[in-house]
């Protein structure tokens, strides 16, 4: 049993620039007064407003909308990385979110050890890791690349471990923030049939991607974020289509 | 705005999935809202992080691997400049402080490898967070994770280190008793202190990050004011220098044991003292702040 609830959901983004972020403008804020302008106080961006939705078993949603919407923002929140500024967020089953998939590489070590320390990050058992080994190194195809170290590798080598490595494990609610838009064709294709197969087994699926077709073959749902503000979640076509034939409302500043 | 998730058609096409059909929303009994008190902070940041300690131990192990690869010494290199030193240092200064080099050498060193234990602990603290900031923008992990993986892989230098006072104390035969023992529960002792030290000052140079140079300069100061490289007999009547810095109590608590004494009981005390109220400090603002801690990163 899994399921993501968010109830009136927002979180706010401090933006620190180099001089506020500094201890010796922080006291000399405090000392001198008001005489340094805004100090103390720093910009915030509402990054998510009122968010409200619930995913439950089975469900694969898809995020849509357009750059800086809040699509990280929302995997964030529900992958517990990002703690709400307001309302609540509950979630039950274990997450794994891939968002970024070097995630835990070490670049002068072997890619067996990074399979571990990757593994052990994710909360896999060695037993776990162990068996996962062969497994990747089918994937991969990386054969006895295995045992050089990471640093040697291709661009292409190095995603087709790391994607590897991160879906390795059985989660129960899958986060994905567009990682499969590298790598070559050959992989594209490989790492789309493995994604369709660990959403096969996660109860809850929450993709974020431009790429309708990516969408289209993982999801049934979607949301559509704009500005932070869920405009819409529903059925994954008719989200998309809405999305894909608005007439986007004037663009305001999202800065608060 | 609540979206109904039932009334959603689903004739699409979607690959097979292996689950029963989605339970209605009456059938899921939901759970209540994550609890946000003191008790729920301390154990979801500090104490879950020493449950997991597969995840700090793997980390500092690669911390030292990484030192290894490719030099055929690795954080020995650390044991070997630091023997030039003692050895240099112990001539020179012997003379200075008109001390036996024969009782000098051996306190040196013993001071100086604890003393580049607690040093390590402070620098590498400030920096945790940022040394973890892409696991942490990608899961969540408590974060007592990134210290301890810290206090970790410098006790594991430690153990490098350490091994420079094993010939000094063969050749200047520094006496074994019971009380070298006590370099057990001393050493578990500056352990608690650095880690909160850790945990303090990785929040603070997370937001403010003119904390790291300013911690690296006075660790820098306390190494000469405190007494490492001279002996506290060295001051005559102005010991209150010494015995009024802490670290001088935190020092000598694994320095004395080393050497075949039992450290004074006031050093003990306050080595205690000290531990209770950092604590204190250190989860007072990992309380307060850590919902904020991954926004600063």
């Amino acid at each position: 049993m899994s399921a993501i609830y968010f109830d009136d959901v927002g979180v706010d983004i401090p933006i620190f620039d180099v001089s506020k972020a500094s201890l010796k403008k922080a006291l000399l804020g405090r000392t001198i007064g008001s005489r340094f302008g805004e100090s103390g106080s720093h910009v915030t961006v509402r990054a998510l407003k009122n968010i409200s939705f619930q995913a439950h078993d089975g469900d694969r949603i898809a995020i849509v909308g357009d750059n800086g919407s809040g699509k990280s923002t929302l995997l964030r929140v529900a992958s517990q990385v990002y703690p709400p500024t307001s309302g609540t967020v509950s979630i039950v089953g274990n997450v794994a979110p891939l968002f970024d998939a070097t995630l835990g590489m070490s670049m002068d070590a072997t890619g067996v050890e990074n399979i571990q320390i990757a593994g052990t990050i994710w909360g896999m058992t060695r037993a776990q890791i162990k068996n996962s080994i062969d497994d990747i190194a089918e994937f991969t195809e990386l054969g006895d690349y295995l045992t050089v170290p990471v640093r040697t590798y291709s661009t292409g080598m190095m995603l087709r471990l790391a994607f590897a490595i991160a879906t390795a494990r059985d989660p129960e609610i899958l986060l994905i923030d567009e990682i499969i838009g590298v790598g070559d064709r050959a992989f594209h294709e490989k790492a789309f049939k493995r994604m369709q197969r660990l959403a096969e087994r996660s109860r809850i699926l929450m993709v974020a991607s431009h790429a309708d077709d990516v969408l289209r073959g993982l999801c049934d749902k979607a949301i559509w974020l704009n500005q932070g503000n869920l405009v819409e979640f529903g059925e994954l076509e008719r989200v998309l289509a809405a999305y894909r034939g608005q007439a986007l409302p004037a663009r305001e500043t999202a800065l608060a | 705005m609540l979206v109904n998730v039932q009334d959603v058609a689903s004739e699409r096409a979607v690959p097979p999935r292996a689950q029963a059909p989605p339970p209605t929303t009456a059938e899921v009994r939901r759970p209540p809202p994550p609890r946000q008190g003191v008790a729920a902070a301390i154990s979801a940041e500090l104490l879950a992080g020493l449950r997991a300690w597969p995840i700090w131990m793997v980390l500092g192990w690669d911390d030292i691997r990484q030192r290894y690869r490719r030099s055929v010494i690795g954080p020995f290199w650390i044991t070997l400049s630091m023997g030039i030193f003692i050895l240099l240092l112990g001539v020179i200064y012997s003379r200075l402080f008109h001390t036996d080099i024969r009782t000098y050498i051996p306190f040196l060193s013993a001071g100086l490898t604890v003393w580049a234990f607690i040093a390590q602990n402070t620098n590498e603290g400030c920096l945790a967070f940022a040394e973890g900031a892409r696991i942490i923008k990608q899961i969540k992990l408590p974060y007592s994770i990134y210290i301890l993986r810290i206090v970790w892989r410098n006790l594991i230098i430690f153990m490098h280190t350490v091994a420079i006072f094993i010939p000094v104390a063969l050749i200047f035969r520094v006496p074994l008793s019971l009380a070298t023992l006590l370099v057990v529960p001393g050493l578990v002792l500056v352990c608690i202190n650095v880690t909160w030290v850790a945990l303090l000052l990785s929040i603070l140079s997370t937001r403010f990050r003119d904390m790291q140079p300013i911690v690296a300069t006075l660790v820098q100061i306390a190494m000469f004011t405190t007494p490492i490289m001279w002996p506290v007999e060295s001051l005559s009547d102005g010991r209150i220098i010494a015995e009024i810095n802490p670290l001088y109590h935190l020092i000598d608590i694994v320095r004395a044991p080393m050497l075949g004494t039992a450290p004074e009981p006031l050093s003990w005390l306050v080595a205690g003292g000290v531990a209770l109220l950092g604590w204190a400090l250190a989860t007072a603002i990992m309380v307060a702040k850590h919902r904020r801690i991954v926004f600063w990163l």
